[in-house]
């Protein structure tokens, strides 16, 4: 298990023109082994620019990102990253896909099969290992994009609205899935989402972030006793879960009015 | 994927099957009434110049027989095989390195272009005169024409590989080596089959110029030949050779293109 340290994160870019668009300013949070974290915001306030530099895949303008306290240089073997749209090779099957991260990560080819097989079994897609990622549909491809994160099994997974573009059945199925792994395997997580519900579900903090620059409006615990896979409906009809939600709504209402 | 290789032309889209038969009803009419119409008021030209379906029908046996046609034809395509596939792994090359070092771009660009969009042949003699005009000649002058379309599609494929498949290779931890074979190279496939295509119908022609040009040999030497001979109906089955080769071309590449593009 490991530990996320994020302090002073903050992201300009700079377009062609020299024209500055200031995504995210002063974004601290620490994340502890093995907890879920899931963090809401309006739209464009730097959700995925936070995700992107803690994976390692753009860079920051200022602050820092530390795993078990050593500073990140780029991406790497403990954290996997399951990417909002577009995540997926169009000219590779879903098993292959997998295949790819998994060579990428130097996993033994006899290691493969096996831990493919697991990975499309979870986000219950077993029989479309071999379709194209034109042949299925976007929640499908979505999907698969979580089994590929899982396949690499990082010690940190970070996701970025993975569940986005599903229909609400299989939303609740996934989050079901996701309580479930994360209850069993103890990861550290790192989950966008414009969903309320969802992130209560989900979090033992919801991290609520202000309009752009990004920076953390309010950070809310969530008092609901794990484990919480397997008793969705029961914790949606809990009153602990109807405080959350008032809660959050109260927050993210507040900065639409003040917005 | 989104984009589109723009360097080419498209190829067109496929009809829908419902029409097939009527459609090949029409095609066979049209080719009976051009034939009979040929073979009409050819009769009445002057057969030194103007040679008739009939005739070129009985020169394509002649020239079987002796084996004259198949000799030829396996000179040229010799040629033309090996100034391709020069073509061909230079242009990628070059392409390659232009897409990902962009110094080698800058310095490479403005030739290319220039190139590219002048008529080469203004260059075939100057260029006899370096090479002379034998097998060599040949070869090189076919690669010359075919290499500057596969080099600018390959830098087209290779420049517009979507950033989002570059973070996934990135996000996994892939290195440059496999970035390249596993992303850019698949994501490039289809602007180099593009480019391919242009290089084949561009060095059958250099070919044909080559043959004309230097050792008057191959199926340009044929048609040189028999036209200087006035045997008419000779000359234009090399002609009618030439028109099928390509055609036979194209369509390998765009099939090699179709199977290398089953995902899209
Ligand atoms: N590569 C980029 N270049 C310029 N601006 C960007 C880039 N990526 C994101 N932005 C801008 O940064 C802000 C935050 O974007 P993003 O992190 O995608 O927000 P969110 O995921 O919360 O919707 C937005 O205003 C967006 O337009
Ligand atoms: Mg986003």
């Amino acid at each position: 298990m490991k530990t996320l340290s994020i302090s002073g994160l903050s992201k300009t870019f700079v377009d062609r023109q020299g024209r500055t668009v200031e995504a995210l300013a002063g974004f601290d949070l620490d994340v502890a082994a093995g907890e879920f974290i899931t963090i809401v915001g309006p739209s464009g306030c730097g959700k995925t620019t936070m995700l992107r530099i803690v994976q390692g895949l753009e860079e920051r303008t200022a602050g820092s990102v530390k795993i078990d306290g050593r500073e990140i240089t780029g991406p790497g073997p403990e954290r996997g990253f399951v990417f909002q749209q577009y995540g997926l090779l169009p000219w590779l099957t879903a098993a292959r896909n997998i295949a790819f991260a998994l060579d990428a990560r130097r996993v033994p080819k006899a290691e493969q099969k096996e831990r493919i097989r697991t990975a499309l079994e979870t986000v219950g897609l077993a029989a479309f290992a071999d379709h194209y990622p034109r042949q299925m549909s976007g929640g499908m491809q979505q999907r698969i994009g979580i089994a590929r994160a899982l396949a690499v099994d990082p010690a940190i997974l970070l996701l970025d609205e993975p569940f986005g573009a599903l229909d609400a059945l299989t939303r609740e199925i996934l989050q079901n899935e996701m309580l479930a792994l994360s209850e069993r395997m103890a990861k550290t997580i790192m989950f966008v989402t414009h969903s309320i519900d969802e992130a209560i579900m989900l979090a033992d903090r919801v991290v609520v972030m202000s309009a752009r620059p990004g920076r953390i409006a309010t950070i809310i615990d969530i008092d609901i006793p794990r484990p919480r896979a397997g008793r969705g409906e029961e914790i949606r009809e809990s009153p602990a879960f109807a405080h959350h939600r008032r809660q959050l709504w109260e927050h993210l209402m507040a900065r639409e009015v003040a917005a | 994927m989104s984009t589109q290789p723009t360097t080419s032309q498209p190829t067109l889209p496929a009809r829908p099957r419902r029409g097939l038969g009527r459609d090949s009803m029409v095609r066979i009419a049209t080719a009976v009434i051009i034939i009979g119409l040929w073979e009409f008021f050819g009769r009445q030209a002057n057969p030194l110049l103007v040679a008739v379906p009939t005739d070129v029908l009985v020169a394509t046996w002649d020239l079987a027989k002796t084996g004259e046609l198949f000799a030829a034809t396996g000179q040229s395509m010799l040629a033309f095989g090996v100034g391709f596939a020069v073509a061909a792994a230079i242009g990628m090359l070059i392409g390659v390195l232009m897409g990902v070092n962009r110094t080698v771009e800058v310095a490479l660009d403005p030739y290319i272009n220039a190139l590219y969009s002048m008529p080469l042949i203004a260059l075939v003699p100057i260029l006899m005169l370096w090479v002379g005009i034998g097998f060599t000649a040949k070869v090189i002058i076919i690669a010359l024409f075919a290499v500057f379309p596969v080099i600018i599609n390959t830098l087209a494929g290779v420049r517009n590989v979507e950033k989002n498949y570059l973070d996934i290779g990135k996000a996994f931890g892939a290195g440059a080596w496999m970035s390249f074979c596993r992303i850019v190279l698949p994501s490039a496939t289809p602007y180099i089959a593009s480019g391919m295509r242009l290089a084949v119908s561009r060095g059958i022609i250099a070919m044909i110029v080559a043959e004309f040009l230097t050792s008057i040999a191959g199926l340009g030497g044929l048609i040189i030949n028999y036209t200087n001979q006035f045997e008419t109906a000779k000359a234009f089955v090399p002609v009618f050779v030439l028109a099928i080769i390509g055609n036979v071309l194209t369509a390998i590449v765009r099939v090699v293109e179709d199977r290398l593009g089953a995902w899209r």
